[in-house]
C-alpha cells in the first residue's frame, strides 16, 4: 500500500517538475518556436508522467484503465497539435531569432 | 470553402483518432445516467468528431456522408424519437415522458422501463445534437452562393 | 497522500497563472495559442486531482477526457485558421 502511494507520488512529482520547466521556458525563452519547442515536449512528458503516477494510485480498475487511455490520447494528440500551430507559424512567415537581440515575436 | 489539409502527419492522426472518439461519444450517451454525460454531452462529442473530419480532411469529402440535407432530417429525426416516445407514454395512460408506462408493451418491469426509456430519449437527444451542431458548422463555413464571394 | 495530491493541484493552479501571462501578452496570435494549449493541458491534470482529492475520479476522468479532446481539436481548427488567413 505504502510503496504504490510512494511510486504514485515520485511520478506525479515528476510530472509537476517537467510542467514547471515548461512554464519557464514558455515565459522566458527568446522567440515563437523555442516556446513552442518547450511547451510540446516538456508538456506531453509531463501528461504522461501525472497521468501514470494517478493511474498508479488509483490501482487497478476501470478508471485506471481509463486515465491510460487518456495518456495514449494525449500521446498521439499532444505532438499533433503542436506540430500543426508550429506549421501554421513557418506558413505565415514567422522567422526564427538567429541573432541575440533580434524582435521580440 | 475548407481544402484537405495538405499535412499528412496531421490528416493521419484525425484519421486515426475519428473512429475512437465517435466510441467514446456513444459510450458517453450509454452511460448518461451512471457518470456525468448524456444526450446533450455525446452529441456535442459526435459534433467534435465531425469537426475534426472537416478541418482535417476537407469539407468535400465530408458532405459526401453528412450533408446539410441530411444534418436536418437527422435533426429531425431526434426530435420525433423525443416527442414520439413522450407521446407513447401519453398514449399508454401516463403523463408525458412517464416511462413506467412503457413497461407493459416492453413487457419488462416498470423500473427497467424507466432505464430503457431514459435511454431512448437520450438517443434522440445526441441525434438531434449532433445533426443541429453540424448543420450550424456547415452553414458557417459554406461560402456565400448569393454575393459571389470566392475564397482564398 | 491527500495532503500531497493538494499541494501539486494548488502547484498547478499557480502554474496555469504564469501561463496565462503568455496568453495576456504575447506578442502574437500564435504565442497565445501556445498559451492556451499549454493552460488546456495543466488543466487535465487538475481536475484528475480534483476528482483524487474528493474521491470521485469515476466521475472526472470522463471530464477529463472530453478536456483533452476539444483542447486538441481546438488546436487544429486555429491552426487551420492561422494558415489560411496568412497573417498573425
Amino acid at each position: 500500500m505504502v510503496i504504490r502511494e510512494l511510486i504514485a507520488g515520485f511520478f506525479v512529482c515528476t510530472g509537476f517538475f517537467f510542467f514547471f520547466t515548461a512554464t519557464v521556458g514558455l515565459l522566458r525563452l527568446p522567440d515563437f518556436y523555442s516556446r513552442l519547442h518547450a511547451t510540446g515536449k516538456g508538456d506531453t512528458l509531463a501528461v504522461l508522467f501525472s497521468l501514470i503516477g494517478l493511474a498508479v494510485y488509483e490501482g487497478f480498475s476501470l478508471t485506471s484503465v481509463k486515465i491510460v487511455l487518456i495518456a495514449v490520447f494525449m500521446f498521439l494528440a499532444q505532438p499533433t497539435a503542436t506540430h500543426a500551430i508550429s506549421r501554421a507559424a513557418f506558413r505565415c512567415n514567422v522567422k526564427p531569432l538567429t541573432t541575440p537581440g533580434g524582435p521580440n515575436r | 470553402m475548407i481544402r484537405e489539409s495538405d499535412d499528412v502527419i496531421v490528416r493521419t492522426v484525425a484519421r486515426l483518432l475519428m473512429p475512437f472518439i465517435t466510441l467514446y461519444a456513444l459510450y458517453v450517451v450509454m452511460h448518461g445516467h451512471y457518470s456525468p454525460g448524456g444526450g446533450f454531452q455525446g452529441g456535442v462529442i459526435l459534433a467534435a468528431g465531425f469537426i475534426l473530419l472537416v478541418v482535417t480532411q476537407g469539407i468535400d469529402r465530408v458532405k459526401r456522408r453528412m450533408s446539410q440535407e441530411k444534418a436536418i432530417i437527422f435533426s429531425s429525426l431526434g426530435l420525433l424519437i423525443y416527442a414520439g416516445i413522450g407521446a407513447l407514454c401519453l398514449i399508454l395512460g401516463g403523463d408525458y415522458l412517464d416511462y413506467g408506462t412503457l413497461g407493459r408493451p416492453l413487457s419488462v418491469q416498470r423500473a427497467e422501463a424507466r432505464s430503457l426509456g431514459i435511454l431512448g430519449v437520450e438517443i434522440g437527444v445526441a441525434l438531434g445534437v449532433m445533426a443541429v451542431m453540424c448543420a450550424i458548422f456547415f452553414a458557417i463555413f459554406t461560402p456565400d452562393q448569393k454575393n459571389g464571394r470566392r475564397e482564398q | 497522500m491527500n495532503t500531497f495530491f493538494l499541494i501539486m493541484g494548488i502547484g498547478m493552479c499557480l502554474l496555469v497563472m504564469l501561463c496565462l501571462f503568455r496568453v495576456i501578452y504575447g506578442p502574437t496570435i500564435l504565442n497565445r495559442a501556445a498559451g492556451i494549449s499549454a493552460v488546456g493541458t495543466k488543466t487535465l491534470i487538475i481536475l484528475l486531482i480534483i476528482g483524487v482529492v474528493h474521491r470521485r475520479v469515476e466521475m472526472f476522468v470522463d471530464i477529463s477526457m472530453v478536456y483533452a479532446l476539444l483542447n486538441f481539436i481546438g488546436c487544429l481548427v486555429l491552426a487551420k485558421y492561422l494558415e489560411r488567413t496568412g497573417e498573425v
